[in-house]
């Protein structure tokens, strides 16, 4: 690398030196930044959004000042991807901790506000016996009126007056079709007024038992009455026979004394609810220990295997004298490239017990129960994560043999070293020193590693008759997702609660484990 | 590059025993590796060429030929998807190379407060488990859609920076290693010459890396190419899938899934793949980095 | 290298914020009320535009019955296709922020989920209800409001390879003797299980015991209290293991090895649901479609799957929604919709004049089903149910054990 600049005592950054176009490149992208970025804000105050416009006030500040700063040469290098790292995976971590503190899930969906909307809207119900009536929806000065039929006489109300006769109307049919002095609205008007139509109650008379009129669609009309009132001032739901509602602002539900609730609830703030609740649940601390200690041992397990094969791939392969290498190693890539699920598909396929390909045709019909036995499971699992997992670390430690230097091996040759003793004391331990912080990585991967789990096995064989569908196979991570989303009824808060915890334990483990690694890289 | 070997052996014609102690041994495990790694996925191909039936219903494979399913996946969506797919993946893939490697290049070629914590924390943060990630990444790109509308559901635009989201962590490891292998004495030399750190990064340092900046890009395009569960969240609509959505859809329905179209699909799918394996892979063991250090 | 790339990053950076800034530049200037939509929002009210979301199988069907929708109304359907599974989930979690459809397409039986989530509105047909299959309308009803229009029933039934076999028998235990009996049969009938049991394939040789999942009352509805938990439930119990002693199902047979099975005429026998006849008929296989055979002495009688329209609570649109559901329950819908998706039509009108004997097999064997429950813990029921059946086919559990340990765990949850 020859400069000219050389002259210059200090030296100067080309995106400093206006003389060079790395200066106009680095000025241009920083306009283009900042102009974006001040789109953003002024964007995200119209639109209310004040988390965002924090953050990009603050991203913009932090920007401008590590690329317009002689300092902060390694910000300059790292900012990028740390503003994608803050903004997608901080920002989820940080949501599901928030979720955790709440009950957020089935039956609690949404705020208080749509839950009283929803309720009042399911308890307006058409009264029984009544009929229903071909519907004209008219402007009166400027206010939406119904006009309907009854008994061939027509009759008009809005939400003011009660329905009332309107003898100069003109009745065709079943509907009247016209009145002086409002407007019938057609289909688009109609359309357009959508929600002032839908939210119109007329009054079948002054006596408010007797129900009003109303329409979903503005072609047919239905007398309905409400089985519930709201109290808006008490917070308080009446139904027809005086049992109230309280809203329980803890609980997130409106609750009667007898203890029944109206449906649906709404999304409140918990506490450490979740938290208990999944130290105190006899479902979980009985398969708990045993599901720990295989998650232990899959995920160690994984990644062992699937490095060692990776490993062998790789050296034994990185030798150019093995003709054809380019094409055998796109075939050790195979598995990497379909899709996990599918791959996952095919193999409880394979491994099916009676017509499975592995029983039926390489084993010449043995009858192996691979999956439906607690180890034989266990088992399978390993290997089929091994034949999805090898072609990762074939590439990762290919991609990282290349940096071992050649001399360290021409070395040892002179000095009367084996390929094996070679291997053990120099190629495998310069590797780890790159490739360790992976493994660990890996092994975290494998730890929550839910997909492949569920899957192939499910988490199955269950254990018999528990109280909860927990099975020999379950993870912690699959283990949550039975407790959580049992049967499909999704507790969201539990499961980011769990989430956490199990993020807490694998993070503490790996956390150990990198230290390690970093005393190893001293060393070497 | 082929005169020295990595077990330091030159490169001489091999006869008789010699040749299979040393070599021939290679090509008989690489054949019985293939029959691993190949067998699953005849099922796949068997079921794509099948008229009628199913995945896994039968060990008699190839018992039927058509290649109408190929026909009728080009008729499809499918190749609007494997567009989609494409520009999703490329994007992923550079910008996560570029962001990784300027990460790497921080981490390991200067000192700065934070260095060891931020590194351990780069680590730890990819650990969180992302089961909730669905419902907080569908909040986040709504709001993100409301300020930027090019940055909302159903952008693909949107994918790629979700992706990018990711582009730290594993692969700042992988390559952070890497970069320690390169003597800090090249970037010292280059100093005493003027050349700034900005010339370093890109002028010298990326060169040498070359075989991890191909690793790391490819694993980042498969690890984008078959993502589906934040896509199917983002993409919302059929015209945007990527191919792993799209299959994915095929694949959900137990009952009527179109299996052969389904498994059509991923064999095409998988071509892409390898074909970019085998392009990359002159760069991934070309050993540049010893020829660096020695030059 | 480093030309190219530095070109390549700067080149994508400055395209990406050229975009931006170019794109969205007028917005930056306008009032800070300006409402800048996303590209996927609903369309604002009074455009004329719904959004359904169905599931791969529907999409054409629903395209087609839009344009018989646009043409009536002038208002355009916006089909868009969701993984079946997905639809029920992600309209749970989306429809709080807006940004969900108007309206989806499902099975009956999630309309407890959605309503326990409030994402859900009634919806009133008036006197058209009367025209319907009282027991679509039943599935589609919750807490005594209707939640929904359906337009499709189907059912398991027994599928009968005539070319093996021309004749069934009264009982299931001939049936198994007479399937043994078939040259070339590898299995007697096949009934698809998997590792996690499947309760609805063996559900009608557990109705002929007389043990439905709850019991019913006068109207038809279910109650909250269990019908299977009696000696009923024990004797199918027994039953089963009997069944998996026999090797008539095993936990090895899923839905592919099944299907596979018959299509490969291994077996004359199969119960399924009309979803698998095209690729039989594909096969060249003549079907008969019957009702399955008496085990218990009693009728069989499967689970009734309705499809239908929901309409979501958070439209912004519901009344042109509304004025779609209310096209759906025209004669002119429900005729194109078994046209286009060869399931037995919901209206009753729509029905009498479909005169496939595949799908009257399939009505004929479902005269005596009911709807699936819909309760929200339904899901909790079918885990058990499942898994408890596993365990008695697989001999983990003794039948009557393995059964009553599923009662108590059933309870649990009301």
């Amino acid at each position: 690398m020859s400069s000219t600049s050389t002259e210059t005592p200090r030296r100067v950054s080309h995106a400093r030196d206006f003389t060079r176009p790395g200066f106009y490149v680095k000025l241009v992208l920083m306009m283009l930044v900042n102009a974006f970025g001040l789109y953003g804000i002024m964007a995200s105050f119209g639109q209310e959004k004040w988390a965002l416009l924090a953050f990009l006030a603050v991203t913009l500040v932090v920007v401008d000042f590590v690329y317009f700063s002689k300092r902060a040469i390694p910000a300059k290098y790292l900012l990028p991807g740390l503003i994608f790292l803050i903004l997608f995976q901080v920002y989820v971590m940080a949501n599901t901790a928030y979720v955790a503190f709440t009950n957020y899930g089935d039956g609690h969906n949404d705020a208080k506000g749509p839950a009283i909307t929803q309720i009042m809207k399911t308890a307006d119900r058409r009264v029984e016996g009544t009929s229903t009536f071909p519907v004209t929806v008219l402007d009166r000065n400027g206010e939406i009126a119904f006009a309907i039929v009854e008994d061939g006489e027509p009759r008009i109300g809005d939400a003011e007056t009660p329905l009332e006769s309107a003898g100069n109307a003109v009745v065709d049919g079943e509907r009247v079709v016209e009145v002086p002095g409002a407007d019938v609205l057609n289909l688009g008007q109609i359309q357009q007024r959508q929600k002032e139509v839908l939210d119109l109650r007329v009054s079948m008379t002054d006596d408010p038992n007797d129900g009003w009129l109303r329409t979903d669609n503005a072609t047919m009309a239905f007398v309905a009455k409400s089985l519930l009132t709201y109290d808006a001032q008490a917070d308080t739901f009446t139904n027809q026979d005086g049992k109230v509602f309280h809203a329980d602002g803890e609980r997130g539900l409106f609750v009667a004394e007898d203890g029944s609730t109206l449906t649906p609830g709404w999304k409140v703030v918990v506490g450490f609810e979740n938290f208990q609740r999944m130290f105190t649940d006899s479902r979980l601390s009985g398969p708990f220990m045993s599901s720990l200690v295989w998650t232990f041992a899959f995920a160690i397990l994984s990644v062992l295997t699937t490095f060692a094969l990776g490993l062998i791939l790789a050296v034994v392969f990185n030798d150019p004298r093995v003709k054809g290498r380019t094409f055998y190693r796109a075939m050790f890539i195979l598995p990497y490239a379909f899709p996990g699920f599918l791959a996952a598909l095919v193999w409880r396929g394979l491994l099916n017990r009676d017509f499975g390909f592995i029983n039926q045709v390489l084993l010449g019909g043995v009858d192996v129960n691979w999956l439906g036995d607690g180890n034989l499971a266990k088992l399978s699992i390993i290997l089929v994560n091994l034949w999805l997992g090898f072609p990762y670390m074939f590439l990762v430690t290919t991609g990282a043999l290349q940096s071992i230097p050649g001399e360290l091996t021409e070395a040892a040759v002179v000095d009367g070293a084996g390929p094996l003793r070679r291997f053990f004391s120099i190629t495998l331990p310069l590797l780890l020193v790159s490739v360790a912080p992976l493994l660990i990585s890996s092994f975290a991967f494998n730890f929550n590693n839910f997909s492949l789990i569920f899957m192939l096995t499910g988490g199955g064989p269950n254990y018999p008759g528990t109280p909860a569908p927990i099975g020999e196979t379950d993870i912690l991570i699959s283990m949550v997702y039975a407790i959580a989303f049992e049967g499909g009824n999704k507790q969201y808060g539990l499961a980011a609660a769990m989430s956490i915890t199990i993020f807490f334990v694998v993070g503490l483990v790996s956390w150990l484990g990198f230290r390690q690694t970093r005393k190893l890289e001293e060393i070497m | 590059m082929t005169a020295k070997l990595a077990n330091g052996d030159n490169d001489v014609r091999l006869r008789g025993g010699r040749w299979w102690a040393q070599v021939g041994w290679k090509h008989v495990f690489a054949l019985l590796m293939i029959v691993y790694c190949v067998f699953p996925l005849l099922y796949v191909l068997s079921a794509s060429l099948n008229p009628t039936g199913t995945l896994t219903g039968s060990v008699n494979l190839f018992s039927a030929f058509t290649a109408d399913h190929y026909a009728e996946l080009m008729a499809s969506d499918f190749p609007k998807w494997m567009l989609n797919s494409f520009i999703v993946s490329t994007s992923t893939a550079v910008g996560t190379v570029v962001m990784a490697a300027a990460a790497a290049y921080a981490f390991s070629r200067f000192r700065f407060k934070g260095r060891r914590g931020g590194l351990t924390a780069l680590l730890i943060i990819q650990m969180f488990p992302q089961m909730l990630a669905f419902v907080a990444i569908f909040l986040l790109v709504l709001t993100l859609g409301k300020v930027f509308p090019f940055l909302g559901i159903g952008s693909n635009i949107t994918l790629i920076c979700v992706y990018l989201g990711g582009a730290l962590g594993a692969n700042t490891f992988l390559m952070y290693g890497f970069f320690n292998t390169i003597p800090m004495e090249i970037d010292e030399a280059a100093q005493i010459d003027g050349a700034t750190h900005a010339q370093i990064f890109w002028g010298i340092v990326m060169r040498l890396v070359t075989p991890i900046l191909a690793v790391v890009g490819l694993l980042s395009f498969v690890g984008s190419y078959g993502e589906f569960i934040l896509a199917r969240i983002i993409l919302a609509r059929p015209e945007n899938y990527t191919l792993a959505v799209g299959l994915y859809v095929w694949g959900s329905d137990e009952r009527n899934a179109p299996w052969a179209l389904f498994a059509a699909g991923a064999v095409v799918a998988a071509i892409p793949i390898i074909l970019l394996f085998m392009y990359l892979q002159k760069y991934i063991v070309s050993g540049l980095t010893a020829g660096g250090v020695k030059g | 290298m480093r030309k190219s790339l530095i070109a390549v990053a700067a080149a994508g950076l400055t395209l990406s914020l050229a975009a931006c800034s170019g794109g969205t530049t007028p917005g930056a200037t306008s009032s800070p009320s300006g409402d800048v939509s996303s590209p996927a929002a609903s369309a604002p009210a009074g455009s004329g535009t719904v959004t359904i979301w169905v599931d791969e199988t529907r999409v054409e069907t629903f395209n087609t019955i839009g344009e018989g929708f646009t043409a009536a109304t002038g208002v355009t359907l916006d089909v868009v296709q969701k993984p079946t599974g997905d639809i029920k989930t992600d309209f749970i979690a989306q429809a709080p922020t807006g940004e969900g459809p108007d309206l989806i397409v499902g099975a009956h039986d999630w309309v407890g989920d959605l309503q326990a989530n409030g994402v859900i509105a009634p919806v009133e047909l008036g006197d058209k209800v009367s025209g319907f299959n009282e027991l679509a309308i039943q599935g589609f009803t919750y807490d005594g409001q209707l939640f929904g229009v359906p337009y499709a029933i189907e059912n398991i039934a027994l599928v009968r390879n005539n070319g093996m076999v021309s004749d069934t028998p009264a009982t299931f235990d001939e049936l198994i003797a007479q399937g043994k009996a078939v040259e070339g049969a590898q299995f007697p009938i096949v009934i698809q299980q998997g590792d996690a049991g499947d309760a609805y394939h063996l559900y009608p040789i557990q109705t002929s015991f007389g043990a439905p999942v709850f019991k019913t009352d006068a109207s038809g509805a279910y109650t909250a209290e269990l019908g299977m938990g009696g000696p009923e439930g024990l004797a199918f119990a027994n039953y089963l293991k009997k069944l998996a002693d026999e090797k008539v199902v095993s936990v090895s047979l899923g839905g592919d090895q099944a299907k596979q099975a018959f299509i490969d005429q291994k077996t004359p026998y199969m119960i399924t649901g009309p979803w698998n006849i095209a690729d039989f008929e594909a096969a060249g296989i003549d079907v008969s479609v019957l009702a399955v055979p008496s085990a218990g002495g009693q009728p069989s009688a499967p689970f009734l799957g309705v499809q239908g329209v929901y309409l979501s609570s958070q439209s912004e649109n519901a009344l042109v929604a509304n004025q779609f559901l209310d096209y759906m329950a025209s004669k002119e819908a429900q005729d194109k919709l078994y046209e286009l998706g060869g399931r037995t039509p919901a209206l009753t009108e729509s029905a009498d004049a479909v005169d496939d004997p595949i799908l009257a097999g399939f009505a004929e064997a479902g005269k005596e089903g009911q709807p699936m429950p819909a309760l929200p813990e339904m899901g909790a029921v079918w885990t058990f149910w499942g898994s408890a059946q596993v365990s008695i086919i697989t001999g983990a559990a003794a039948p009557e054990a393995a059964w009553t340990e599923m009662i108590a765990n059933i309870e649990s949850k009301f």
